[in-house]
C-alpha cells in the first residue's frame, strides 16, 4: 500500500494528471442523460456557492436595468398622472360651465382662452373662437361665475377680450339688494371700486350685478361683493371697494353672451350723429 | 498562504464574470477574448504543473457547466494547457515576457486544436474544421488575449512605491 502511496507522491504531476484527464474522459464518453445527471450534481454540490456567487452578479446586473427601465416607466407614469389629472380637472370645469349654460336664458358659445396678455397696461386675453361662430364686437364675456369682459375685436377664429381688469373698462352695475346703480372700475387692474352717493343705501357684503344699462352686459351676471366702505374726500360720495367674483388669474374656459349691444340697432343713427356733431365743432 | 488563494480566487471570479458581462461588449468580428485562460496562464506559470492541472480541470468544468458545450471538453483542454503552462513555471525557469507572451499563444493553439479535435471526435465534425477554426478562430483570439496579458506585463513594468512591512 505504501509503495502506491510513495507513487503517487513521486509522481504527483502525472497522476494529478492521469486523474484529471480520466475524469474529462469520463464525462465526455458519459451519455447526454449522464452528462446532465453529473452536471446537475457538480452544479448542486461543488459549484453551487460559486453559481450562488455569480447569479447575484447577474441579478445585480438585472437589477441596474431594471431600475433605469422602473425610472423611464415613473417618468412616463408621472407624465400619464399629470396629463390624466388635467383632464379631471378640465371635466370639472366643463361639467360646471355645461350647467351654466342651461342656468341662463341666453345663447352662450363656450371658448377658451389662448394667450393671455401679461401687460399691466391693458389687460386682455385672446379667445379661441371668433367671427366663424358668429361673434361679433361687444358681446359679453362671463365665467361660470359672473361677467369677465367684452369681446372688442374679433378675428375669423379667435376674439379679443378686454378683461374687466383693464382700467379703460367701466361697467354698469347695481346694488342686488337695495338696486343702487353704480359704474364698477378700476384704477390699476387690481383694486375694484364704485363710488355711490353719500346717503346709497350700500352695505358690506352687498352683492353687485350687473346692471343691463350699460348696453353690454345682460342684467343679473355676477360682478362682485361690497368689500369695504370708505369716506371719500368729496362728502357727496362715498366708495365702495369691491372683491370681483371672477379670479382672472385663473382663467381658463369662458363664455360669450351671443348678445350685441342693445345699441346695435340705432348705430347707424349714432354715427351719424359723431359725424354731424364733428363737422358742427369744425366749423368756424 | 491563505492571502494567495483568496487572490488568486477573485482573481478567477472575477476573470468569470468579466468573460460574461465585459468581453461581450469588446467582441470584434466575433472574436473574443479568453481571459480565463488569460488567468489561468499567470497561475500556472506562478505555481507550476499540479496546481495548473487542478486549477485548469476546475475552471474548464465550471465553463462546460455554464456554456452549451460538451461535459468535459473545456476540463480535459483547460488541463492540458495547465498543465502544459506549468512546466514552464518560474520556478523551474526564469523568462523574460516575449518569451511569456510566446507561451501563452502555445498554450492558447494546443487549448483550441484539443477542443476541434474533441469536437471532430464527438460530434463528427470534418477534420478541415480543425484548420479553418484554427486559423479563422483560435489565431484571431489567441492575439486578442495576448493584448490583455501584454497590458498586465505593461501594469508590472509600472514602478511602485515601495510599501514599508
Amino acid at each position: 500500500m505504501q509503495w502506491i502511496i510513495r507513487f503517487f507522491v513521486s509522481h504527483r504531476n502525472l497522476t494529478s494528471l492521469c486523474a484529471t484527464v480520466v475524469a474529462s474522459f469520463l464525462m465526455l464518453s458519459s451519455n447526454p442523460g449522464q452528462q446532465q445527471n453529473i452536471a446537475r450534481l457538480l452544479t448542486y454540490s461543488v459549484f453551487y456557492p460559486f453559481q450562488f456567487y455569480f447569479t447575484q452578479t447577474t441579478r445585480i446586473k438585472n437589477v441596474f436595468a431594471e431600475n433605469r427601465s422602473l425610472k423611464n416607466e415613473i417618468a412616463g407614469l408621472s407624465v400619464r398622472v399629470a396629463q390624466l389629472s388635467e383632464c379631471g380637472k378640465e371635466n370639472d370645469r366643463l361639467t360646471g360651465m355645461l350647467s351654466i349654460s342651461q342656468q341662463y336664458p341666453y345663447t352662450l358659445v363656450p371658448a377658451r382662452v389662448v394667450v393671455r396678455d401679461p401687460s399691466f397696461v391693458s389687460r386682455s386675453a385672446i379667445i379661441n373662437v371668433g367671427k366663424d361662430q358668429g361673434i361679433l364686437p361687444y358681446m359679453p364675456v362671463m365665467t361660470g361665475r359672473g361677467a369677465a369682459g367684452k369681446i372688442i375685436q374679433v378675428m375669423g377664429r379667435m376674439s379679443l377680450v378686454q378683461l374687466m381688469l383693464d382700467p379703460a373698462n367701466r361697467t354698469s352695475v347695481m346694488v342686488q339688494r337695495s338696486r343702487e346703480i353704480g359704474i364698477l372700475e378700476t384704477d390699476n387692474g387690481d383694486d375694484f371700486f364704485i363710488m355711490f352717493r353719500a346717503h346709497a343705501d350700500v352695505n358690506v357684503g352687498d352683492t353687485i350685478i350687473t346692471s343691463g344699462l350699460g348696453g353690454i352686459y345682460p342684467r343679473g351676471l355676477l360682478a362682485g361683493q361690497v368689500k369695504k366702505l370708505t369716506e371719500n374726500r368729496d362728502p357727496i360720495f362715498k366708495k365702495a371697494i369691491i372683491s370681483p367674483e371672477v379670479n382672472f388669474d385663473r382663467l381658463e374656459e369662458v363664455f360669450v353672451i351671443k348678445l350685441p349691444p342693445q345699441w346695435a340697432s340705432f348705430k347707424q343713427e349714432l354715427d351719424s350723429l359723431e359725424t354731424i356733431s364733428a363737422k358742427g365743432t369744425a366749423q368756424p | 498562504m491563505i492571502s494567495d488563494i483568496i487572490k488568486w480566487v477573485i482573481v478567477f471570479m472575477g476573470s468569470l464574470i468579466l468573460q460574461t458581462s465585459f468581453v461581450p461588449i469588446i467582441t470584434v468580428a466575433g472574436i473574443k477574448p479568453d481571459l480565463l485562460m488569460v488567468a489561468l496562464f499567470f497561475f500556472s506559470i506562478k505555481y507550476g504543473v499540479m496546481p495548473g492541472i487542478f486549477v485548469g480541470f476546475a475552471l474548464g468544468l465550471g465553463q462546460d457547466l455554464y456554456s452549451p458545450s460538451l461535459l468535459g471538453q473545456n476540463a480535459l483542454t483547460k488541463t492540458i494547457a495547465g498543465a502544459f503552462i506549468g512546466l514552464f513555471n518560474e520556478r523551474m525557469m526564469r523568462s523574460d515576457p516575449f518569451i511569456k507572451t510566446a507561451l501563452l499563444f502555445v498554450a492558447f493553439l494546443i487549448h483550441d486544436a484539443l477542443y476541434f479535435i474533441i469536437q471532430i471526435i464527438k460530434l463528427g465534425d470534418p477534420i478541415a474544421t480543425l484548420f479553418a477554426g484554427l486559423f479563422v478562430k483560435s489565431l484571431p483570439r489567441a492575439l486578442y488575449s495576448i493584448v490583455f496579458a501584454v497590458l498586465f506585463y505593461i501594469w508590472e513594468l509600472i514602478p511602485k512605491p515601495a510599501i514599508r512591512k
